[in-house]
C-alpha cells in the first residue's frame, strides 16, 4: 500500500534522513522506532508532504506522492496525526472533527463512530480545542484524522505528553481500528506500546534504517532490548 | 536572488557588507574624504543656479537623513518609520528655541539635537522593553510620526501650522547664501559617515553585528542587546536632529511637508534600500542617485511615483540588500578577496533554498 | 454628545470594515498589504467612471466591488508570488515592501492622470432621526450596509464550510493542510474578499463624504492602525477597535480640537499596542 524508497530529506542545514526504504501492506500495523533526534518526525513530514524530500520515491496505492503538498496527499486516503497535533484551538471539538472530512460534509455515521471510540470527545463536543488537556487533544487529533475515512493513518509519536493511562487508551483505540481493517503506520519512542500494536517494525537511527523485522523479532533482539526496552 | 531573503529573520534585509579591516584609520578616512572631495565639486557645476543648488542642498540633507536611518535600521534592524519626525524635532525644535525662546542659534541646534537623540532612544527603549518585533516597531514609530505631524499642525501658534513658519535667526549670515549651506550640510554628512565608520569598527559595531546575526546568541555571549539598540537609536536620532536643525536654518522656512512622512521617510527608505542597508556608503550613493534621478524626471510630476514604485519592486526582488553590498559580494566571489584563508577554504555556493516554516 | 457618539459609530463602522479586509489577509497569510488604500481608491474611480458613462448607480457600485476583488486577485497572482516562498517575519517584510511599491505605482498613476477626481454617492432624501438626532441619510445607509456586511461575514465564517476552512487556516495552517485545505487557495479567496471589502468601504464612504484620488495613503494608514489595535487576524477585533477609535476620534475632536484629538487617538492606539501587542482580540502574533 505504501512504498518508500531511497527517501532523503532534511532542512537548510542538511539532510536528516538518508536513503530510507520501507513499506506498509494493507491491513498491517507498522512501527518506526527510534530515539529522539533519530529523524522520525522528519521522515513522516516528508512522507506526508509537509516537507519536500531531496530525493527518493513514495508510492501510495500506486500513486507517486513524493514531493506533492500535504493538502493533495491527504485527499488520496492517507491521514496524518502529527506529534504537535495542530488542532484548531479556538474552534470546538465538533468543528475540528467536522473539518476533518473537508471538502466533504462530515458523515454522521463516521462522526458517531469517532465519538464511540473516544467517549471523552463526545462529552466535550462544544468545548474549544485549545482548552482541553493533552490527552483529550490527542484523541481529538486522531478523531479528526479518522473523519476523512482514511485507508492509511500515520501517527507521529501519539503518546507525546500523555500520562501512561491515556497513552494506553490511545493505543487501545488504535488496536480497535487495526482490528477493523485500518492500516496503521506509527512512529514511537515508547516502544512497548507500539510493539504490542504492530505486526512489523523498523528501527531508525541517525536518519537511516538500521534494522527491520516482525515485532517478535525486534522484541527479542538484544540491541533493541537494550536501547528501547530498558533491558540492561 | 530571493535566496537572501530566505534567511527567515526580519533582519535578513539588513546586514551590510562585512567590515573587513577593523584597523587603520586611513582606510576609513580616505574613502570618506574622497567622496567628500568629489561632492565638493558640485557647486562648480551648479553654482550659478539657485534652484539647482537648492536641490543639491536638499540632496545632501537627505544623505544625512539616510545615514542616520542607516545607523538605526542598518546596524540593529530597528525599523524606525519616524525619520522625518526626528529630523523635524531637530528642525522645529531648534527654530522654536531660537525664535520664540530666544536662545542663541548654536545652543538651539544643540538642544534640539539632544532632544531628538533622547526621543530616538526612548522609542528604542520602549520597543525593546515590550519586545516589539520589526513590524510593531515600525507601527509604533509610524504612530509617532503621525502624532508629530498632528502636533506641528495643532500648535500652530508656535509652528505656523499648515503654512509653516519663517526662521529669522541666522538670516544675515552665510547660512542663507547660495553655496555655503551645501558645504555645511556636506560637512555634516562626512562627519556622520566618519562617526558611523568609527562606531562600526569599535566594540559597539561588534555588538551591533552580533545582535543582528543572532540576538539570542548575542545575549548569551554577554551582549546587552537592549543597550546597544538604544545606543544606535540615540546616535541615529542625534544625527537626524542635527541634520534637520541645520537644514532648517539654511532654508529659512519650514513647514509640515519639510519633515513629513511621505516626503522624508518614504524617500529615505528607498534611498537606503537602493544604496545598501547597513553599508557605510550606501546612504550616500542612494541619496545622490535619487536626487539626480528625481531632478531629471521632475517634469513628469506624479508619474515619477510610478517609476519609483516599480523600482522598489525590482529592488526588493532582485537586489534586496542594495547596490553596494550586492556589488561587493559579486566582487568578493569573483576574486575571493577580503576573505581569511579559513573562509576561502570553506567557500559555500549559493544558499540552498530552504522553505522550512519558521513562522 | 449623542450626536457625536452616533457620528463616531458611523465612522467607526467604516474603520472596522476597512480593517477587516486588512486583518483577514494578515491573519491568514501573514501578508501585510500596503496597497490596500489604493485598491479602495481604484474601485471608487471605477464606480465614478461608470456613472459618468451613464451606468446606473447600483450597477456602478457592483462594478466597483468587482474591480476591488479583481485587484486582490491580481495582487495575489503577481506581486505576492515571491512573497509566498518566504515565511514568518521575512514574508511580512517583503509583502510590505512590494505592496508599497504597488501603492506608489497606483497612486502615482491615478494622481497624474486624474488629479482632481472624487467619488460622491449622493443619497437623496432628508435626514433620518436616530435616537432623536437627525442623521444624514447617506450616513445611515452607509452604516446599515456596513453592519449587514459584517453580519454576512460573521455568518460566513461561522456557518459556511468555506468560511470554516478559512478560519482553520488562520488557526493553524499546518493543521488545515492536514485536512486537505490548500492555504494558498484560501489566501487567494481572502485577498479577493479584502479587495471587495475595500471597494465597499470606499463606496459607502462616498455616501458620507467625497472619496478622492489622494485618499489612498490615509485609508491604508487608518486601516493599519485599526487593524493593529483590534488584533491581527480578528474580524471581531477590527469591528470593536474601529468603533472605539471612531467614537474617540469624533468625541475628542468636538471636545478638544481636531489635532489634539488625533494625537489622543494615535496615543490610544499606541498604548493598546504596547500593553497588548496581540491587539484587543488578536489571534496571530
Amino acid at each position: 500500500m505504501l512504498e518508500v524508497r531511497g527517501l532523503t530529506a532534511g532542512y537548510e542545514g542538511g539532510d536528516v534522513v538518508h536513503d530510507v526504504a520501507f513499506h506498509v501492506d494493507r491491513g498491517e500495523a507498522v512501527m518506526i522506532i527510534g530515539s529522539n533526534g533519530a529523524g522520525k518526525t522528519t521522515l513522516f513530514r516528508s512522507l506526508i508532504g509537509l516537507l519536500t524530500p531531496s530525493s527518493g520515491t513514495v508510492r501510495f496505492e500506486g500513486h507517486d506522492i513524493a514531493g506533492l503538498p500535504a493538502q493533495r496527499i491527504v485527499r488520496l486516503g492517507v491521514s496524518f496525526v502529527p506529534a504537535e497535533r495542530h488542532l484548531f484551538p479556538r474552534m470546538t471539538v465538533h468543528e475540528n472533527l467536522a473539518l476533518g472530512s473537508y471538502p466533504d460534509r462530515p458523515d454522521p455515521d463516521t462522526m458517531k463512530r469517532v465519538m464511540d471510540l473516544f467517549p471523552r470527545l463526545s462529552e466535550r463536543r462544544r468545548q474549544r480545542a485549545g482548552t482541553m488537556s493533552g490527552g483529550e487533544q490527542q484523541m481529538l487529533a486522531m478523531g479528526r484524522a479518522l473523519m476523512a475515512k482514511p485507508r492509511l493513518i500515520v501517527l507521529d509519536e501519539p503518546t507525546t505528553g500523555l500520562a501512561p493511562k491515556l497513552a494506553g487508551e490511545a493505543y487501545q483505540a488504535l488496536g480497535e481500528l487495526r482490528d477493523r481493517g485500518l492500516t496503521i503506520l506509527v512512529a514511537e519512542q515508547q516502544v512497548p506500546l507500539a510493539m504490542a500494536l504492530s505486526d512489523r517494525g523498523y528501527v531508525l537511527e541517525n536518519g537511516a534504517i538500521r534494522m527491520e523485522g516482525t515485532s517478535a523479532q525486534l522484541a527479542s533482539d538484544p540491541d533493541v532490548q537494550r536501547a528501547y526496552l530498558g533491558v540492561v | 536572488m530571493s535566496d537572501r531573503l530566505t534567511e527567515a529573520t526580519g533582519t535578513s534585509l539588513v546586514g551590510g557588507a562585512e567590515q573587513r579591516s577593523s584597523r587603520s584609520l586611513p582606510l576609513l578616512l580616505v574613502p570618506i574624504l574622497g567622496a567628500g572631495a568629489v561632492l565638493a565639486l558640485v557647486p562648480l557645476w551648479l553654482g550659478d543656479s539657485g534652484v539647482l543648488m537648492g536641490v543639491a542642498v536638499l540632496g545632501v540633507a537627505f544623505a544625512c537623513y539616510t545615514i542616520g536611518f542607516n545607523v538605526i535600521f542598518g546596524s540593529t534592524g530597528q525599523l524606525f518609520l519616524c525619520v522625518g519626525a526626528l529630523a523635524g524635532t531637530g528642525g522645529y525644535g531648534a527654530a522654536i528655541l531660537a525664535e520664540e525662546v530666544g536662545l542663541p542659534l548654536m545652543v538651539s541646534i544643540a538642544a534640539a539635537t539632544i532632544a531628538s537623540s533622547l526621543i530616538g532612544g526612548l522609542l528604542s527603549f520602549v520597543a525593546v522593553r515590550r519586545s516589539l518585533g520589526v513590524i510593531f516597531t515600525g507601527i509604533i514609530t509610524l504612530i509617532f510620526s503621525l502624532s508629530f505631524e498632528a502636533l506641528v499642525l495643532g500648535l500652530s501658534s508656535l509652528t505656523g501650522g499648515d503654512t509653516g513658519r519663517l526662521i529669522e535667526s541666522g538670516a544675515d549670515t552665510f547660512l542663507r547664501d547660495r553655496i555655503p549651506p551645501y558645504y555645511l550640510m556636506l560637512a555634516l554628512a562626512l562627519l556622520f559617515l566618519f562617526v558611523h565608520g568609527l562606531l562600526r569598527r569599535s566594540h559597539v559595531g561588534w555588538a551591533w553585528r552580533a545582535l543582528r546575526d543572532d540576538e539570542v546568541a548575542a545575549e548569551l555571549a554577554g551582549v546587552d542587546v537592549a543597550r546597544y539598540r538604544v545606543y544606535a537609536a540615540m546616535v541615529g536620532g542625534a544625527m537626524l536632529g542635527l541634520a534637520g536643525a541645520t537644514f532648517a536654518f539654511t532654508e529659512g522656512r519650514i513647514s509640515p511637508t519639510t519633515f513629513g512622512f511621505a516626503e522624508v521617510d518614504v524617500v529615505v527608505i528607498v534611498m537606503l534600500a537602493f544604496g545598501g542597508i547597513g553599508s557605510l556608503f550606501g546612504p550616500t550613493l542612494g541619496a545622490v542617485t535619487f536626487t539626480i534621478v528625481d531632478e531629471v524626471l521632475i517634469e513628469f510630476g506624479q508619474l515619477r511615483l510610478v517609476a519609483y514604485g516599480a523600482l522598489v519592486i525590482v529592488l526588493f526582488l532582485w537586489i534586496p540588500r542594495g547596490v553596494i553590498p550586492t556589488i561587493s559580494d559579486l566582487f568578493q566571489r569573483r576574486y575571493r578577496i577580503g576573505r581569511t584563508p579559513a573562509e576561502r577554504g570553506a567557500s559555500p555556493g549559493p544558499e540552498a533554498p530552504g522553505s522550512e516554516d519558521r513562522g | 454628545m449623542i450626536a457625536n457618539i452616533l457620528d463616531g459609530i458611523v465612522l467607526g463602522l467604516q474603520f472596522g470594515l476597512l480593517a477587516a479586509g486588512l486583518t483577514l489577509v494578515y491573519g491568514l497569510g501573514g501578508v501585510l498589504n500596503l496597497a490596500y488604500g489604493q485598491m479602495a481608491v481604484t474601485a471608487a474611480m471605477v464606480a465614478l467612471f461608470a456613472m459618468d458613462a451613464g451606468v446606473p448607480a447600483f450597477l456602478a457600485v457592483l462594478l466597483a466591488l468587482v474591480a476591488g476583488g479583481l485587484a486582490g486577485l491580481v495582487l495575489d497572482l503577481t506581486v505576492l508570488r515571491p512573497v509566498y516562498r518566504l515565511h514568518g517575519e521575512a514574508r511580512v517584510l517583503l509583502s510590505l515592501l512590494l505592496s508599497l511599491g504597488v501603492a506608489f505605482m497606483v497612486d502615482g498613476f491615478l494622481n497624474w492622470r486624474y488629479p482632481l477626481k472624487a467619488l460622491t454617492l449622493g443619497i437623496g432624501g432628508g435626514p433620518v432621526e436616530i435616537l432623536g438626532v437627525p442623521m444624514r441619510r447617506g450616513s445611515v445607509w452607509a452604516s446599515a450596509i456596513t453592519l449587514l456586511t459584517f453580519a454576512a461575514l460573521f455568518a460566513f465564517f461561522r456557518y459556511a464550510a468555506l468560511g470554516r476552512a478559512v478560519r482553520s487556516v488562520i488557526e493553524d495552517e499546518e493543521g488545515a493542510r492536514l485536512v486537505g485545505i490548500d492555504p494558498a487557495r484560501m489566501l487567494r479567496l481572502i485577498l479577493v474578499l479584502s479587495g471587495g471589502l475595500a471597494a465597499l468601504v470606499a463606496v459607502t464612504r462616498s455616501m458620507v463624504v467625497a472619496v478622492d484620488v489622494q485618499a489612498g495613503v490615509s485609508i491604508t494608514v487608518s486601516a493599519l492602525i485599526v487593524t493593529v489595535v483590534g488584533g491581527l487576524g480578528s474580524v471581531a477585533g477590527a469591528l470593536l477597535a474601529g468603533i472605539i477609535l471612531g467614537i474617540v476620534s469624533i468625541v475628542a475632536a468636538d471636545l478638544i480640537g481636531t489635532y489634539v484629538s488625533l494625537i489622543i487617538l494615535l496615543g490610544a492606539a499606541a498604548g493598546t499596542i504596547l500593553v497588548r501587542p496581540a491587539g484587543l482580540l488578536g489571534v496571530r502574533d
